[in-house]
């Protein structure tokens, strides 16, 4: 259970987040909607510290840390907690996608070198990537860089993995894959946090659907109910805009 | 005066025995220069109070001052030092005692350490902030993140300018004659003025220098084809 308590956030004198409560239980999928510059990205890189939090509260599991007063430990135990598939991918350029997934089983792991090598062939394969294991990134598709982006965040086996808007940067065209692997990974129980514009995908996969906008979370609920049933005015004006009304006609 | 051009083989025959104190001079104020070059951009890149100023302040005064100059002042000012702490702790040890080509070396490292800061520097830099943040997603630590995913890259990034302070460094190698080593150019000197055919052996050593050059650009397009195995992708 991943459990923020006032989490927040300040860049200068902006404050990006504003005094976040957020519960994800296990196995959950949430998904974090909302427009631009409404701090969801950063919340989801407050959780594993690529953003220090300025207040609050994280807890994974029985992990508490408070941000105030965070020590090293703290957030490097935080970032074994949890796992990371980032926009641009940054998979590792000069490692192989075999060497991306391995890496950290063998350096932050301590996994032996044969057990990391089997245990990643057998991820890269469930992402559909068998037989592009000795590819560099250069070498691979936006959509097979994703997906081997998230090989290596399953690979660790977190508590979380944290998605920020993984689909965003692929052609159209390569969206569904990368969507189709995080479908299959989310019905194996997996918790995830998700930061998508993927209405469709937060609609079918996602069991909890949270709403921001400047800096705090404006409505949560079921997705069904949050993306066709809105009740904050912010909502459906959110909502109007990136949905498509099938006004017109020919 | 007529040129004498079998006295250009002549000389570079006994130029070759000289190419070994070139080539020691140029190989260790480049290996500790780079050291002093990570530990330094590493130092101002993080912004690491006083040792980041300090490492700043070094870079700008070394990089501001000519590389015979350096020399200069490391041969006539470590002696005093050196032989002022050794009178005052009794250590018994003479300054005179040190090999000429050991203040070459000191004071080459020194000039050569200011250069690759800002070399390593601009590696450091060139590599995206997103290949760090991955490596901390995965759990590492900073200095595993550094010496296994930043690091690399930066190497393949700053590869061609170290291969051009390499070769700097070889060619500036040359001042050491003013503290009475004899690399190829001071080899040259002499056997020049001994037989009295100073083109001639400058012509030689001129040779001699550019083939060491080659030798250091083969080796670095070796590496960086090796380095850069994984740039070839075509598609983004």
């Amino acid at each position: 259970m991943i459990q923020l308590r006032q989490l927040s956030k300040s860049f200068g004198r902006q404050q990006v987040l504003k005094s976040i409560d957020l519960t994800v239980n296990q196995g959950d999928v949430v998904v974090i909607l909302g427009p631009s510059g409404s701090g969801k990205t950063t919340l989801l890189r407050c959780i594993n510290y690529l953003e220090k939090p300025s207040g609050g509260e994280i807890a994974i599991g029985d992990y508490r840390v408070n941000c105030s007063r965070a020590s090293k430990k703290d957030i490097h135990t935080l970032r074994q907690k949890t796992a990371m598939v980032f926009q641009q991918y940054n998979l590792f350029r000069h490692k192989t996608a075999l060497e991306n997934v391995m890496e950290g089983l063998v350096i932050v792991k301590k996994i032996p070198k044969e057990e990391a090598k089997a245990r990643s062939i057998a991820l890269l394969e469930k992402v559909g990537l068998a037989g592009k294991l000795d590819a560099y990134p250069s070498q691979l598709s936006g959509g097979q860089q994703q997906r081997v982006g998230i090989a290596r965040a399953l690979a660790l086996e977190p508590e979380v993995i944290l998605f920020d808007e993984p689909t965003s940067a692929l052609d159209p065209e390569l969206v569904g894959e990368v969507l189709e692997v995080i479908r299959k990974i989310a019905k194996e129980g997996i918790t995830m946090i998700v930061v998508t514009h993927e209405m469709g995908f937060a609609r079918d996969v996602a069991n909890h659907a949270v709403f921001m906008d400047g800096g705090v979370i404006v409505e949560e609920g079921s997705p069904a109910e949050l993306l066709y049933h809105p009740r904050e005015e912010r909502t459906k004006q959110f909502l109007k805009r990136i949905t498509p009304e099938p006004s017109y006609s020919i | 005066m007529k040129i004498d051009p079998s006295f250009i083989w002549t000389a570079f025959v006994q130029l070759l025995s000289a190419i070994p104190t070139t080539l020691m001079i140029t190989a260790v104020s480049v290996s500790v220069g780079f050291v002093i070059g990570v530990i330094t951009a590493l130092f101002r890149l993080y912004r690491i109070p006083v040792l980041g100023q300090i490492s700043t302040a070094y870079v700008t005064f070394i990089r501001g001052t000519p590389m015979l100059t350096h020399l200069l002042l490391i041969y006539f000012g470590l002696p005093v030092i050196i032989d002022g702490l050794s009178g005052w702790f009794g250590w018994g040890f003479k300054s005179a005692s040190i090999p000429m080509i050991a203040f070459a070396y000191i004071s080459f490292s020194i000039t050569a350490g200011a250069y690759m800061s800002e070399v390593v520097r601009s590696g450091l830099l060139a590599v995206n902030r997103g290949q760090l943040e991955a490596a901390y997603s995965i759990g590492m630590t900073t200095f595993q993140a550094l010496r296994r995913i930043v690091f690399p890259q930066a190497l393949a990034f700053s590869l061609p300018n170290l291969s051009n302070s390499a070769i700097g460094m070889l060619h500036g190698s040359t001042l050491a004659f003013t503290v009475s080593v004899v690399d190829i150019n001071a080899k040259a000197q002499i056997v020049a003025s001994t037989n009295w055919k100073f083109f001639e052996a400058y012509v030689a050593a001129a040779v001699i220098f550019w083939g060491l050059t080659v030798l250091i650009e083969r080796l670095t397009a070796r590496l960086e084809k090796r380095i850069q195995l994984y740039n070839r992708g075509g598609v983004a």
